[in-house]
């Protein structure tokens, strides 16, 4: 008698411990990126974005009364952790969505297993074309099969769960070809990169536009990550007359590259992508006299956007200014809260994916829509140039 | 007399906590911001106050007979009945191979990378502990066997299974390569030669981005058992695990598989490491270790028995690096940093040179501890160093006495 | 090929060259005395990258205004902080285990370069710092069109590098702190039995090492601009390569070493190509230990029996 009761209330237990998971559980949500290491700043950056987002959508109410808890997840920027903390995050932290991660490089292989794992991860700064652009998950045609349910899995699968709030490098490479050839009016063109995804990626995509608009770079050449003399490179590159220096790469690589530039007496202009939008490149290049005219593609600086008007008043009177990703990971935070929200499911990163691409979401970045590949379908890519006080504007607004 | 020993102790302590803070006063005080700095007292005086009391207490613990208690005797000789031996090992094996069986996928994919230091640390134990050879570029063997698996498979279509062999040749290969100039080196000198040719092969692959892809790394194909994939499709024309036997996918199951597998080479390598000592050329390479002129003249060839050793370890590591290129499902050259070599020598000397024990619980603590440490968060790999110098302190010959096999005479 | 291009490349690789040499006196003088390669070494250039700018922006707060007093105190406060490290390193890592196990300072070593790295990077953070530019302007030789320079702070750099390096040799060799730091290189035992205190020696062996590496660090701080709290290790392992191609031991061979690796890795990039630089250094590396052994001035190792 005793042990029949007991089997009863043990199964009822257990039969309605999803329900209770399902209606009281907070939504977890990680934050990837590099929170140490020398890419410190911009994990910085992504995870006060999504802390304010999470903070703000939980004094809300949550999400249907669930509150969101974010996981902080450090990558470093280096490949190898990104997977290991991409697995600690989809297996031990059970996320429910992800944020991240910052560096292409990390972001690629941290992709692989959200995709295997079906978890949804929206990445505010990774640019490069590949992070979305798996070879092994090729659109699939499922025209052809005839069983109702196998088609709608099969086209459910089509949408990608690594979605992204940025732009890709194709588009910003092309951005700063254009704007070298015809504003600049350069014609001998030198291109370096850090020999990394993003960086190289970049240099890359500028190398194919300049291409067909009919200009070679005079020089086109990889500099390592990590140190700090770049004389040699500079003597080079001063040898090849070059009046307009391409850089892709990090702030960290540029700031001593520019300023070695500038001490040699190599007055030509310099032009980077969005991977100097920090205020720790004015410190990096020794002065604000050494970045004054420097320019750099970046999507159309967020915080002007109306809609974000708000937030980025709550961030500076916390006195951090939202500067780089910090509102496009606030965007991607506010994405996955409306997809669940829309949606009904919290797990699934296909349904999920599917529900922002059919139905697209109003951010502080202005409404965003996917395409089922997880690219945004417009990216504004602007020209931004630094001044004398070691701050940037978009070019032609000074 | 007691009195004088007390002020004495006392100004020991406020002296050290004086010299504390001067070294991290300026670090930990004074935090730089842009070009300006924030100053904080509180944490350097804390530290300083700490390192006080600490001395203090220290100064009634007789340090000395606990560091050298354990004293380096030669090493010890023991005799264990084989069946125990083997029953003890069969035991451990068993328990290690259910692992996967309840523990969670985070578990699984930790002791995959514990595994695989424990085969790298089983093969320069083999070129350090037994021959006595110092290499500090042991990572580029471990390089040369990931970058086999992935290269081979991007451009020849290899698959795991054939990969295994093969990285091992290829690192064995380059075993011999980069040792046959160098090995009529001594000591230190070898070590700067090994640490320049790890460093060379990093470089290259970091380099030459036509075909290693650089920084990029390169994607490595999971592995498949018989033509069954363990993913979600199949890729390299077989048939998901999951589909063959009607199963629910899940990610689990390529974990541990390659679990399994690599379970399976550790425990080979274990055996085939105990056999090798035994053998003329393990017992050379230990007389090599201990005296190099009495074994010349002995008439034993030093350059093939070095060689021997480097090139056993280099395919030990190779194996290692097919593993790890299997499992991470993609290589990139910063897995392959000096930090690499050093946290696998680490392994070595912490463990106790030459003992194969020692090799595999030193294995097994430096990578798990940097798990469990997960909880200090920002502070892991800081109290990771700090274990590092004390574990040394406290016993420079590693954890494990290192033990030589002996054949009783009948009777004993 | 362009002269000017070669003066200029010949300039940058002579003032990497020095601030290498100076780094790789740390390494060959320990290594000289205890026979130990001191991987922590290049934690305490990295140190002292971050002495300088805390020394910058405290001395100009406190209203020292003249770049050239900026520098020189700046210089003395990293030097005396950073030969603290060195010997309390020494006393607590490295000394207990001498006379044990060859291996176990190394490793040693290796736990107190991870402890340096992290404990700087916990409290002064992980991005990526600055210094201003304190010395501005450079001495050009060639016209408007084609000329090769050598900025003011390079040429302090080479200055600075010539003085120390000058005043360590003339340390070691004449004073009696020098010769007993030679007589406990050649023979610790019997410098002991004749009264030297060679723990002291060893002492002060690690202080000077860290000493000439808080200069490298200041200068190179100051001309770049730019650190992190990984800076170390990259400037250690080259420092390393210099002191063993120069002959690990001998104090000018590391200068010596600094400076042809220095040239050899900017004419390199310069010339060739600058993405196999590091390989061309180590390969010249390997190349000389497999030829001459011990370096360029380095003495021959006899092999006692």
């Amino acid at each position: 008698m005793q042990s029949w009761l007991g089997r009863l209330a043990l199964s009822l237990v257990l039969a309605s411990a999803p329900y209770l998971q399902a209606a009281g559980k907070e939504i977890v949500i990680g934050v990837a990126g590099p929170h140490t290491g020398a890419n410190a700043p911009f994990g910085l950056q992504l995870w006060k974005g999504a802390e304010l987002a999470a903070q703000q959508i939980n004094e809300a109410g949550g999400v249907d009364g669930r509150k969101l808890r974010l996981v902080k997840a450090d990558d470093a920027c280096v490949p190898a952790q990104a997977k290991s903390v991409a697995n600690k995050l989809v297996n031990t932290d059970a996320v429910n969505a992800v944020i991240g991660h910052f560096c292409s490089s990390s972001t690629i292989p941290a992709a692989s297993v959200y995709r295997e794992s079906d978890v949804l991860m929206i990445t505010p700064a990774s640019t490069n074309p590949r992070v979305t652009e798996d070879e092994n998950y090729k659109t699939k045609d499922c025209s052809a099969l005839t069983d109702a349910k196998k088609k709608e899995s099969c086209e459910l699968g089509n949408y990608s769960p690594i979605m992204r709030m940025c732009g890709r490098d194709d588009q910003q490479g092309v951005e700063a070809a254009e704007f070298i050839a015809t504003k600049l009016k350069a014609k001998r063109i030198a291109v370096i990169h850090d020999k990394d995804t993003y960086g190289q990626g970049l240099a890359d995509a500028m190398r194919a536009h300049l291409k067909t608009i009919g200009l070679e770079p005079v020089l086109y050449e990889g500099l390592t990550r990590g140190e700090k003399d770049f004389n040699a490179l500079v003597t080079k590159i001063k040898a090849t007359k070059a009046d307009a220096v391409y850089f892709g790469g990090l702030h960290s690589e540029a700031g001593p590259l520019l300023k070695q530039m500038r001490e040699q007496g190599l007055k030509s202009a310099f032009i980077s992508g969005d991977g100097i939008v920090s205020n720790d490149f004015v410190s990096a290049a020794g002065g604000e006299q050494f970045v004054s005219g420097v320019y750099m593609t970046f999507g159309a600086d967020p915080r002007k956007f109306p809609e974000g008007k708000k937030v980025v008043e709550t961030f500076r009177k916390t006195g951090y200014e939202p500067e780089g990703y910090t509102l496009y990971s606030y965007a991607a935070v506010q994405a996955i809260v409306a997809a669940i929200k829309g949606s009904g499911d919290d797990r699934d990163g296909h349904k999920l994916s599917k529900w922002l691409v059919e139905n697209g979401v109003n951010t502080v970045m202005g409404q965003a829509k996917w395409n089922p590949k997880g690219d945004l379908l417009k990216s504004g890519y602007v020209m931004y140039v630094w001044d004398q006080k070691g701050k940037y504007a978009e070019v032609g607004q000074l | 007399m007691a009195k004088t020993r007390l002020i004495q102790r006392i100004l020991a302590a406020l002296g050290a906590g004086i010299i504390a803070f001067i070294l991290v006063g300026p670090i930990m005080g004074l935090k730089i911001e842009g070009y300006d700095f924030v100053a904080n007292w509180t944490s350097p005086l804390t530290l300083a106050a700490f390192v006080c009391i600490a001395r203090l207490v220290l100064g009634y613990v007789p340090l000395d007979r606990i560091r050298h208690s354990h004293s380096d005797t030669a090493p010890r000789q023991t005799k264990r009945s084989p069946v125990q031996v083997a029953a003890l090992g069969v035991l451990l094996v068993v328990l290690a191979a259910s692992l996967p069986f309840f523990a969670s996928k985070y578990w699984i994919s930790v002791s995959i990378i514990a595994l695989i230091y424990v085969l790298l640390g089983l093969g320069l134990n083999i070129v350090v502990g037994l021959a006595g050879l110092l290499d500090l570029g042991f990572v580029g063997f471990y390089a040369v066997g990931a970058y086999g698996y992935a290269l081979g498979f991007k451009y020849f279509g290899l698959g795991f299974w054939g990969a295994l062999p093969t990285g091992a040749l290829m690192a064995g290969l380059f075993g011999a390569i980069l040792g046959f100039p160098v090995l009529r080196m001594h000591g230190d000198y070898l070590a700067i030669v090994t640490l320049g040719f790890g460093e060379i092969i990093r470089l290259i692959l970091n380099n030459w981005l036509d075909v290693t892809g650089g920084p990029n790394g390169l994607d490595a194909p999971p592995p498949t058992f018989f033509g069954w994939e363990f993913k979600r499709a199949a890729t390299q024309g077989g048939v998901p695990f999951h589909e063959v036997f009607n199963l629910d996918y899940s990610p689990q199951v390529l974990d541990s598989f390659v679990y399994l597998v690599l379970l399976a080479a550790v425990v080979i390598t274990i055996y085939a490491v105990m056999r090798l000592r035994r053998m003329p050329v393990g017992r050379a390479w230990e007389a090599l270790r201990e005296d190099e002129i009495a074994c010349r003249s002995l008439g034993l060839n030093h350059v093939t028995i070095k060689l021997s050793a480097f090139m056993m370890g280099a395919s030990i590591g190779g194996v290692a690096g097919v593993f790890f290129a299997a499992y991470q499902g993609f290589v990139s050259p910063v897995s392959f940093s000096f930090f690499e070599s050093a946290l696998v020598l680490a392994i070595v000397v912490l463990g106790g040179m030459g003992s194969l024990t020692g090799v595999v619980l030193s294995a097994l603590f430096l990578t798990m501890m940097p798990e469990f440490l997960r909880e200090f968060a920002d502070y892991r790999i800081l109290v990771f160093g700090f274990a590092m110098v004390l574990i040394m302190l406290w016993k420079p010959r590693g954890l494990v006495q290192m033990r030589r096999p002996y054949f009783g005479l009948r009777g004993n | 090929m362009d002269f000017y291009v070669l003066g200029q490349q010949l300039v940058n690789g002579l003032v990497l060259g020095a601030t290498y040499g100076l780094v790789a006196v740390g390494y060959t003088m320990v290594y000289g005395i205890i026979g130990m390669i001191n991987f922590a070494h290049g934690e305490i250039y990295m140190l002292s990258a971050y002495l300088t700018a805390i020394g910058v922006s405290v001395l100009s707060y406190w209203g020292f205004g003249s770049p050239w007093a900026l520098i020189a105190l700046t210089l003395l406060f990293a030097m005396a902080i950073t030969s603290l490290y060195g010997v309390v390193i020494e006393r607590l890592a490295y000394r207990p285990l001498r006379g044990s196990n060859r291996l176990a300072p190394l490793i040693s070593a290796i736990g107190v370069s991870l402890i340096l790295q992290n404990y700087v990077q916990l409290s002064q953070g992980a991005r990526n710092q600055g210094v201003p530019t304190l010395i501005d302007g450079a001495l050009r030789f060639g016209d408007q069109e084609h000329f090769f320079q050598i900025t003011y702070m390079q040429v302090v750099i080479i200055v600075v590098a010539f003085i120390s390096m000058l005043g360590l040799n003339l340390i070691v060799r004449y004073t009696t702190l020098g010769r007993a730091c030679r007589a406990v290189q050649q023979d610790r035992e019997m410098a002991q039995i004749l009264g030297i205190h060679a723990d002291r020696i060893i002492a002060a062996v690690f202080a000077m090492g860290a000493a000439m590496a808080a200069v490298a660090g200041v200068l190179i701080t100051l001309n770049y601009g730019s650190f992190d709290f990984f800076v170390g290790f990259i400037t250690g392992i080259k420092a390393f390569t210099a002191a063993v191609l120069g002959g690990i031991g001998s104090l000018p061979g590391a200068m010596l070493g600094g400076v042809l690796l220095g040239l050899a890795e900017s004419l390199f990039s310069g010339f060739v190509n600058s993405d196999y630089k590091d390989v061309f250094a180590f390969g010249l590396l390997v190349a000389i230990l497999i030829f001459r052994p011990s370096g360029l001035l380095g003495k021959p190792i006899v092999e006692k029996v």
